[in-house]
């Protein structure tokens, strides 16, 4: 039980009291809710065992020498494609994030790093917006968001030069 | 009627059963079957295994999430006064719901069934798809509970305030963009089959 999941329940709770003061019929909410499960899970389990292998086969020592600030703008691309090959959860992501700021990798890339992951993380895809949402969908979103983690890089990158605030301090 | 009539129906349960289990899902078995042979040979026993164990455990973390969020958007669904919302987000909401959108996807808890539930809702109950785009990449990049759970612990409370200080404008960004791209979106939803949602913009 994390609070993440404690606040989803007290909302739920909240909600599920409204629908019984409005006198809402559980019998479509019901079915809905199976439905929409039935869609996500079995995806979710196949999809998560193999975003779990392909984040480890990821080469992630052999990445951080491309992210060093000597790299400069030149970084920017390396860490958006690599945000974008790190097809798991939060954990996972942070945990490649804190190995590449341990070796020396600059506050730009890190930026689009973690801006490219979050915008374009695979196996959300997969598992949530494809089936929810659709291939039109995607295909707008992706469209959209394409230069998102150049922009934050871009603007990360001009911070630096002029300020010096905003150095990763990477868990131990 | 009982509340759970519906699971009666056998049609129904064929064709959950089949999306559920459809085409996707197999390619995704495939595709863990090979990464994790991958995973075997180049890196060793010890690391599929390592991934292994970590996958179960994430597999049974998620469960009660997802089915708690699921719940959330299915209620929502049936709660949300569809019109209002589609003045808030609609087409003709201008930069104001590209803003409106960008708060929403920031403040939004859980991680992405949540989202995504809720997202669904949005772009099956009149938010144009400036917004739709502004909300999701304002969850993904901006989330709230994602930069106190992760980026302040992991890469320090420093770079989560430059961070997000850079991405704020983004989501809009994204927004503009998604309403000026030449593409026609059709957002699938089973309830009312396939719905046209924006194909009008750019007739």
């Amino acid at each position: 039980m994390n609070i993440g999941f404690i606040v989803l329940l007290a909302l739920l709770a909240g909600l599920i009291v409204i629908a019984v003061y409005k006198e809402l019929d559980f019998g479509p909410i019901l079915k809905r809710l199976f439905e929409q499960f039935i869609k996500l899970f079995p995806r979710m389990i196949s999809a998560l065992a193999a975003a779990g292998f392909i984040a480890e086969l990821i080469p992630k020592e052999a990445i951080s020498g491309y992210l060093g600030a000597d790299a400069g703008l030149l970084a920017l691309p390396v860490a958006a494609v690599t945000g974008l090959m790190v097809p798991a959860g939060p954990v996972i992501a942070f945990a490649i994030a804190a190995i590449f700021a341990k070796s020396g990798a600059s506050t730009a890339a890190l930026v689009t790093f973690i801006t490219s992951w979050s915008v374009f993380a695979a196996h959300r895809i997969m598992i949530y917006e494809l089936p929810l949402l659709g291939g039109s969908f995607l295909r707008l979103r992706v469209s959209s968001v394409l230069v998102i983690p150049f922009l934050a890089g871009g603007l990360a990158f001009l911070v630096g030069l002029v300020f010096s605030f905003g150095g990763a301090v990477p868990m131990n | 009627m009982r509340p759970f009539d519906f699971l009666r129906d056998r049609d129904w349960r064929n064709a959950v059963l089949k999306d559920g289990f459809g085409v996707g899902f197999w390619v995704f078995v495939g595709v863990a079957v090979l990464a994790g042979l991958a995973c075997y040979v180049l890196k060793g026993p010890e690391a599929f295994h390592h991934a292994l164990v970590r996958d179960i455990e994430l597999v049974f973390g998620l469960v009660p999430r997802v089915f708690v969020a699921v719940s959330i958007a299915a209620v929502i669904w049936f709660l949300l006064p569809r019109e209002r919302l589609s003045g808030l987000v609609g087409k003709e909401s201008g930069i104001r719901g590209l803003v409106v959108a960008t708060l929403a996807g920031a403040v939004t808890p859980g991680g992405p069934a949540s989202a995504y539930s809720l997202l669904t809702v949005l772009a099956t109950s009149g938010a144009d798809r400036g917004a739709a785009v502004a909300y999701i990449t304002a969850w993904a990049t901006l989330g709230l509970q994602r930069v106190l759970v992760w980026d302040v612990p992991f890469m320090g409370a420093e770079f989560a305030i430059l961070r997000i200080m850079i991405t704020i404008p983004l989501p809009i960004v994204a927004g503009l963009i998604a309403r000026r791209l030449p593409l026609t979106l059709v957002v699938k939803d089973e309830n009312e089959k396939q719905e046209e949602v924006d194909t009008n913009l750019h007739k």
